[in-house]
C-alpha cells in the first residue's frame, strides 16, 4: 500500500498496524505507584481504570521515554515508547526508593500489541469485542477474554491499542483485518502513523528530541509536574530560571522542506525545522519548526526555510492541522455504511503559503 | 432480629397526582406528568418541559413551603393506606427517614423536622441528602431502624421542588432532553420532575395490618469517579446491586422485575445497562424484565426513588409490572427490549429490584416483595471497633488536644482553619475542591492514617464514609447564586452547581481517597456527627459489603448565616470489624425528646450494670459546630480510653431531629494483632 | 516588519489572556507561562471536563464577546490554547 492510501485508512475509515515499536509493562506490588511516580515527569492524577499520558526524562531534562501509565488497582501497566522494559525497570532502580515493594514485569514476551486508528475504529472493534466498546471513554481501558483494550491513540482519530495474549495474537490479526477491510480500510505502517502524530501535534519521542530540548521548548509542560521531585527536574528549573528561548511551533508548506532546514525571517535567522513530512490531508508538507520564543506563533507567514541555496516559504498554523473525521462520527448514531458525508467541512481548511 | 420489615402502605405527591387513587387511575391509564412548565419563564434555555405536581404547575411559593406541603400530603396519604391515624402513632414508636437536598441557606434537617412536628412524630427523624439515591437511601436506612430494633414504625420517603436554579443547572451540564425524555431511547437526555413519596415500614407482628411487601434489602455504594458523570462500566451501580441482593439473601436469579434509574443520559443508561449484564450475565440480563419511571414522573430527585418503588408497589399488587413511557426504539449501548409503552404489562413476580443513582457516584439499590424465595442471609452481627480518628478545629489538630478543652470550661470557638490539602495528598488532584470537602477530606485521610490503613485494591470497595453535615458548603452556594445574579438564569456555574450538594463534600472525600463501600451525607441537625458513627456502627454489624466505615462530620464556618456554623470544623472516626483496642459496646436512637431512651438503649447494648466511667452527654461544650461538636466527643472518649484515663465512655447528643448515644469500652485485644 | 511585530503583539496579549482565564476556571496551580499555546485541553493535556468546558465557554464569551453556539463548532474551536486565541482574534470582540 503507498502511503497516500494508508493514510486513507487511517483518516477517513481504520487502520491497522502491529505497534512493534511500543514497550508493555505491569509494576506490580504494594508500593506500584509510588515507583512510577518516581520515575516519571508528570502528576499521576489518574484514577483506577484510566491512563494519563507522561514522560521520562534524563538528568538533562530532555525526553527519553514517552508514557502511558494506566493504574489497575494497585498495579500500574504502562505503555510506552523510547525505551526498552529493561531499561525502563532500571530507571526504577536508580531513581526509586529501594524499600518500595515491587515486582516489575514485562508484557511484550507474552503479548502482542495491535492497534485499531481511524473514525470507524471503534465500528470495527464493536464487532470484534462488544458493542459496548463505544461507551469506553477516551484514555481508559479494560480487560477481555484474551487481553485488554486501552483507548488511546496518536493520530487524533478513535485509536485503540489492544494488548493479545500471543496465542490469540495471529487469529486476531486475521479477524481485525477482516473487519477492518470491510470498511475499506487496510493495513497501514509505522511511517503513515507517524505522519498522523505530526500532522494533531502529537510528540514522538522517536523523532522529536533533539539535543538541548526539555518539555519547556517542545510544548510538553502539561506534562511535568509542578510540585514534585523526579528525574530532570532540576535541569528543568534552571532552563526556567534562564528563560525559554525557543519554542516548538507547527507550519505547513508547499514543498522543498526538510528536517534541519534552517528557519529565516527578513531580518536573519529565527530559528530551525525539526520534521518535515509530505502530507496528503494537507497536500504540501506539515512540520514543526524550533524558533525563537518571540516570534514562535501561529498564523505567521514570514518566514522562510533554507538549506544550500533553496528558499521555502512556510506558514506557522495552530496544531491540530487537520479537522479530523473523528469529531464528526458519533459511534452511537452513525457507521460506516450510513453515515451522509457530503456535509462534511474539509479536512484540511487552511491554506498553504 | 432481623426479619424483613412490612411495607403496610405508601403515600405520593407527583406529577401523576396526588393521592395514591389518583395516582394509580393514571398510571393505569398510561398517563405521563410530563408537560411544558408554567411555574417559571424557559425561554432562556433550549428546553421547556418538567414533571410538577399535579395542581401545583403554576405554584410559584418558595420551594421549602413547597416541599413542606408535598411532604405532608404525601405522609397523610401514606398513613391512610396503613390504616395509621396520628393517635395510634403516638403510642408507638415511630421514626421519619426523609431524603431532602434543596440547597439554601438554611439546615437541611428542617424539612424533617417541621413534617415531624405537624404529624406528632416524637420518634428519631434523619434527613438524607445525597441528591437523586436520597429517598432510596431513605427506604433503605428506614428499613435498619426497624430491624436494629430503635423504632417500630417508619415513615421513610423523600421530596424535591423543582425550582428555577436546579433547573438552570442541569441545563448547563447539558444533560436535559429537549422533550420528554425517552429512557434507554432514542432520545438522548432526562427530563426533571419534583414531588414526594413516602413508604410505611413496620416491623413483623406489630399489628394487625395488611402487608403489601416486605423491604428485604438494600445496597449502598460510591463511584469515586466524577462530580456528575456515572463510572462509565457500573462498577458502582453493580456492588449496590450485589450489596442489595445479598442483603436480602437473595440472587439475581430471584429478580423478576427491575426498575432502572433510567434517567435518559447517555451516560447514566449505558452505565447502568453495564451494571445489569455484570450482575446478572449477559443472558439473564437480556431477559429481565425492566423499564424507567423517569418517562412518567421525570426524574423527581430526592423523591425519584421512593415513587418509583411505589410505581412498583402499586403494579406489583395487580400482576403488573411498570413499563418506559416514551420508549420506543432502543439506543444503542443500552438494554434491547426495555418494557416499553405508556401503560404497565402484566407480569407476576416475587422479587422487585429498584436502583438510582446521584452526582458524586453515589448508588443505591433496593429489593423488596414476597418473602419467597426465603432469605438466606445469615444471621450473624460482628463486632465493631474503632481503630482511627483525627479532629480539626480552631486550636485543635491532634485529638488528644480535645482533653484539655472538655477538662476546661467551655467557651464559643470561633474561626477558619488554614489548610493545604495538596500538600497533605500529593498524588491527589484537588483542583476546585471546596471548603467542606477539603475540611473533610483531610481528617479523613488523617484519621485512616491514625488507624494505619490505606485501603487498597479491593478493600477500597469494602471501606465506606457517612457524613454529618448541614448544609452544602457556603462558598460553593455563594458561587453558585452569584453566578445566576451576575450572568442571568442561563448562565450558572456548572462547576458551582455540581458542588451545592449537601453530599458534595462526601463525594469529593471519596473520590480523592478512592473509597467506594457504602456512603452517605446525613444530618439530625446538631449531632450529626454522633449519628453517622452509630449509622456506621449498625451497618458494620449487621452487612457483608463493608470491612470499615469512615464516620465524619464538617462545619464550615458560616457565621453571616442565621443557623450557620460559628468555626470551620471536621472530624473522623475509623470504624472496623478487625478487633482493636476500643470497641463500641452500645448504641441508642431515639426522638429528639428522648434522650435518656437512647442513652437506656446503648447501655443495654454494653450489658453492664455500671454506669461508664466518662460521661459526655453535652457534646458541645462551644456551640457553633453543630455537626462536628458530637464527633469532637466521640474522638475524646477514643483518645481517653487509648491513654487509659476511662474504661468505658458513653457519649449522648440531644440532637435537633433524634437523640443518639454510643457506649465505647476498651477490650484487651488477644491473639494475633 | 511592523505587521509582524503588531501581530505578534496583540496575539501575545490575547494569549496571556486566555491562559490567565483557563488558570482561574480550571483553578490550575500554574504560572501562565508554563500552560503550552498548543496544549490540547480535553482528555489529555490540561484535562478539562465537560463540566470545566461549560463554565469556560460562559467566560469566553463574557471576557471575549467569542460566542460559541453548537457544540460541532465549540469543539473545533476548543482543541488547544492557540485555537481559542484564534477565534478570539478571528470572531471576538475588539479588545
Amino acid at each position: 500500500m503507498s502511503l497516500e492510501e494508508e493514510y486513507t485508512f487511517v483518516r477517513h475509515s481504520a487502520a491497522l498496524s502491529r505497534m512493534e515499536h511500543v514497550q508493555c509493562v505491569r509494576i506490580e506490588g504494594e508500593d506500584a505507584t509510588e515507583a512510577v511516580d518516581a520515575i516519571c515527569s508528570g502528576d499521576l492524577w489518574v484514577r483506577d481504570g484510566r491512563m494519563r499520558q507522561t514522560l521520562i526524562l534524563d538528568e538533562r531534562g530532555q525526553p527519553i521515554a514517552d508514557v502511558y501509565v494506566c493504574p489497575d488497582d494497585d498495579d500500574c501497566i504502562l505503555l510506552f515508547e523510547g525505551m526498552t522494559a529493561s531499561e525502563l525497570f532500571e530507571y526504577i532502580d536508580r531513581y526509586a526508593d529501594p524499600e518500595l515493594e515491587i515486582r516489575p514485569v514485562d508484557l511484550r514476551p507474552t503479548h502482542e500489541l495491535i492497534s485499531l486508528h481511524g473514525p470507524y475504529a471503534w465500528e470495527v472493534l464493536s464487532r470484534w469485542l462488544t458493542p459496548d466498546i463505544i461507551g469506553l471513554p477516551y484514555l481508559s481501558f479494560y480487560y477481555f477474554d484474551h487481553g485488554i483494550c486501552f483507548r488511546a491513540g496518536k493520530t487524533g482519530e478513535y485509536g485503540y491499542d489492544l494488548l493479545v495474549h500471543r496465542e490469540h495474537a495471529g487469529d486476531a490479526w486475521q479477524d481485525l483485518l477482516g473487519l477492518v477491510s470491510a470498511v475499506r480500510g487496510g493495513e497501514v505502517s509505522l511511517e503513515t502513523l507517524d505522519l498522523c502524530a505530526l500532522e494533531n501535534g502529537f510528540f514522538s519521542v522517536r523523532h522529536g528530541s533533539v539535543d538541548g530540548l526539555t518539555p519547556l521548548e517542545l510544548q510538553l509542560q502539561w506534562r511535568v509536574s509542578a510540585r514534585k521531585r523526579f528525574p530532570g527536574v532540576e535541569a528543568i528549573e534552571e532552563r526556567r530560571a534562564e528563560g525559554v528561548g525557543r519554542r516548538l511551533t507547527h507550519f505547513v508548506a508547499r514543498d522543498g522542506v526538510r528536517a534541519g532546514d534552517e528557519v529565516r525571517s527578513a531580518d536573519g535567522p529565527v530559528g530551525r525545522v525539526g520534521s518535515a513530512m509530505l502530507s496528503p490531508g494537507v497536500g504540501g508538507i506539515v512540520g514543526t519548526a524550533l524558533l525563537d520564543i518571540s516570534v514562535a506563533h501561529p498564523g505567521i507567514d514570514a518566514f522562510f526555510a533554507s538549506h544550500s541555496d533553496t528558499k521555502r516559504p512556510i506558514r506557522t498554523i495552530s496544531s491540530p492541522a487537520l479537522f479530523n473525521r473523528s469529531l464528526l462520527v458519533d459511534p452511537h448514531r452513525h457507521t460506516y455504511e450510513t453515515r451522509d458525508r457530503s456535509m462534511d467541512p474539509p479536512l484540511w481548511q487552511g491554506a498553504l503559503p | 432480629m432481623s426479619q424483613s420489615p412490612h411495607i403496610t402502605g405508601w403515600g405520593v405527591a407527583s406529577a401523576l397526582g396526588v393521592g395514591r387513587d389518583r395516582f394509580r387511575a393514571a398510571l393505569l391509564r398510561g398517563n405521563t406528568g410530563i408537560a411544558e412548565i408554567q411555574r417559571f419563564d424557559t425561554s432562556p434555555f433550549a428546553t421547556h418541559v418538567g414533571a410538577m405536581v399535579a395542581g401545583y404547575e403554576a405554584d410559584e411559593r418558595d420551594p421549602t413551603l413547597l416541599c413542606q406541603e408535598f411532604g405532608l400530603l404525601a405522609l397523610r396519604d401514606a398513613l391512610a393506606h396503613a390504616a395509621l391515624d396520628i393517635e395510634r402513632l403516638r403510642t408507638m414508636r415511630v421514626g421519619l427517614t426523609v431524603g431532602a437536598s434543596l440547597f439554601g441557606d438554611y439546615n437541611t434537617e428542617s424539612l424533617a423536622r417541621d413534617l415531624a412536628r405537624e404529624l406528632g412524630i416524637s420518634g428519631p427523624s434523619i434527613t438524607i441528602s445525597t441528591a437523586c439515591t436520597s429517598s432510596t437511601q431513605a427506604i433503605g436506612f428506614g428499613a435498619d431502624l426497624i430491624r436494629e430494633g430503635f423504632v417500630d414504625i417508619v415513615l421513610a420517603g423523600g421530596v424535591d421542588a423543582l425550582t428555577p436554579a436546579l433547573f438552570s443547572g442541569f441545563h448547563a451540564l447539558g444533560v436535559l432532553s429537549e422533550r420528554p425524555c425517552t429512557p434507554f431511547g432514542r432520545q438522548i437526555g432526562t427530563t426533571l420532575g419534583e414531588g414526594a413519596g413516602f413508604v410505611v415500614l413496620e416491623r413483623s407482628g406489630l399489628r394487625d395490618a395488611v402487608t403489601h411487601a416486605l423491604l428485604r434489602g438494600y445496597g449502598l455504594s460510591g463511584d469515586a469517579y466524577h462530580e456528575t458523570s456515572p463510572e462509565p462500566r457500573g462498577r458502582g451501580v453493580a456492588a449496590a446491586i450485589r450489596g442489595a441482593l445479598d442483603d436480602a439473601g437473595a440472587s439475581e436469579t430471584d429478580i423478576g422485575y427491575f426498575n432502572a434509574h433510567g434517567t435518559g443520559t447517555m451516560a447514566n443508561d449505558t452505565a447502568e445497562w453495564c451494571a445489569v449484564q455484570s450482575v446478572f450475565g449477559s443472558e439473564l440480563g437480556e431477559s429481565l424484565p425492566l423499564s424507567s419511571s423517569k418517562g412518567h414522573l421525570g426524574h423527581a430527585q430526592s423523591a425519584a426513588g421512593v415513587l418509583e418503588v411505589i410505581t412498583t408497589l402499586e403494579c406489583m399488587q395487580i400482576g403488573l409490572a411498570p413499563t418506559t413511557a416514551g420508549f420506543e426504539a432502543a439506543r444503542p449501548g443500552g438494554p434491547p427490549q426495555p418494557l416499553g409503552s405508556k401503560q404497565p404489562k402484566p407480569l407476576t413476580y416475587e422479587l422487585a429490584l429498584s436502583s438510582n443513582s446521584a452526582f458524586g457516584g453515589s448508588n443505591c439499590a433496593l429489593v423488596f416483595g414476597n418473602d419467597r424465595p426465603a432469605s438466606s442471609a445469615p444471621e450473624q452481627r460482628r463486632r465493631v471497633f474503632v481503630s482511627g480518628a483525627a479532629a480539626l478545629c480552631p486550636g485543635v489538630s491532634q485529638i488528644s488536644e480535645l482533653a484539655s478543652i472538655y477538662e476546661a470550661e467551655p467557651e464559643p470557638l470561633h474561626g477558619e482553619l488554614d489548610l493545604d490539602l495538596a500538600a497533605e495528598l500529593p498524588r491527589v488532584d484537588v483542583r476546585g475542591i471546596d471548603r467542606a470537602a477539603e475540611l473533610l477530606t483531610t481528617v479523613t485521610s488523617r484519621a485512616l492514617g491514625d488507624a494505619g490503613v490505606q485501603p487498597r485494591g479491593k478493600a477500597r470497595g469494602r471501606t465506606g464514609l457517612i457524613a454529618g453535615t448541614l448544609r452544602a458548603s457556603p462558598d460553593s452556594l455563594h458561587r453558585f447564586h452569584t453566578s445566576l445574579e451576575e450572568r442571568g438564569i442561563a448562565k450558572p456555574d456548572a462547576t458551582a452547581f455540581a458542588q451545592v450538594l449537601p453530599s458534595a463534600a462526601q463525594s469529593a472525600c471519596a473520590k480523592a481517597l478512592n473509597l467506594r463501600g457504602p456512603q452517605s451525607t446525613i444530618t439530625i441537625g446538631e449531632g450529626s456527627g454522633l449519628m453517622a458513627a452509630v449509622m456506621a456502627t449498625w451497618m458494620l454489624a449487621r452487612r457483608r459489603d463493608a470491612d470499615r466505615m469512615v464516620a465524619a462530620a464538617v462545619d464550615v464556618r458560616s457565621p453571616s448565616s442565621p443557623e450557620g456554623a460559628l468555626a470551620d470544623a471536621a472530624c473522623a472516626l475509623v470504624l472496623c470489624t478487625t478487633p482493636s483496642t476500643v470497641e463500641v459496646a452500645g448504641i441508642g436512637l431515639a426522638g429528639p425528646e428522648q434522650l435518656d431512651d437512647a442513652i437506656s438503649e446503648a447501655r443495654r447494648g454494653w450489658g453492664r450494670e455500671e454506669a461508664p466511667e466518662l460521661f459526655i452527654e453535652r457534646p458541645d461544650p462551644f456551640g457553633g459546630m453543630p455537626a462536628t461538636s458530637s464527633s469532637f466527643a466521640l474522638a475524646h472518649a477514643l483518645s481517653s480510653l487509648r491513654r487509659g484515663a476511662a474504661g468505658s465512655a458513653l457519649i449522648a447528643s440531644r440532637g435537633t431531629t433524634a437523640s443518639v448515644a454510643m457506649v465505647l469500652t476498651s477490650i484487651e485485644v488477644t491473639g494475633n494483632d | 516588519m511592523t505587521e509582524l511585530s503588531d501581530y505578534i503583539a496583540s496575539r501575545e496579549a490575547v494569549l496571556d489572556r486566555v491562559r490567565r482565564l483557563l488558570r482561574e476556571t480550571m483553578k490550575l496551580r500554574l504560572e501562565p507561562e508554563a500552560i503550552d499555546p498548543d496544549a490540547p485541553l480535553f482528555g489529555t493535556g490540561l484535562g478539562m471536563d465537560s463540566v470545566d468546558a461549560v463554565e469556560l465557554v460562559v467566560q469566553l464569551d463574557a471576557v471575549f464577546g467569542l460566542k460559541l453556539a453548537d457544540s460541532l463548532f465549540v469543539s473545533s474551536k476548543m482543541r488547544t490554547v492557540n485555537t481559542i486565541v484564534d477565534a478570539i482574534m478571528e470572531l471576538g470582540d475588539e479588545p
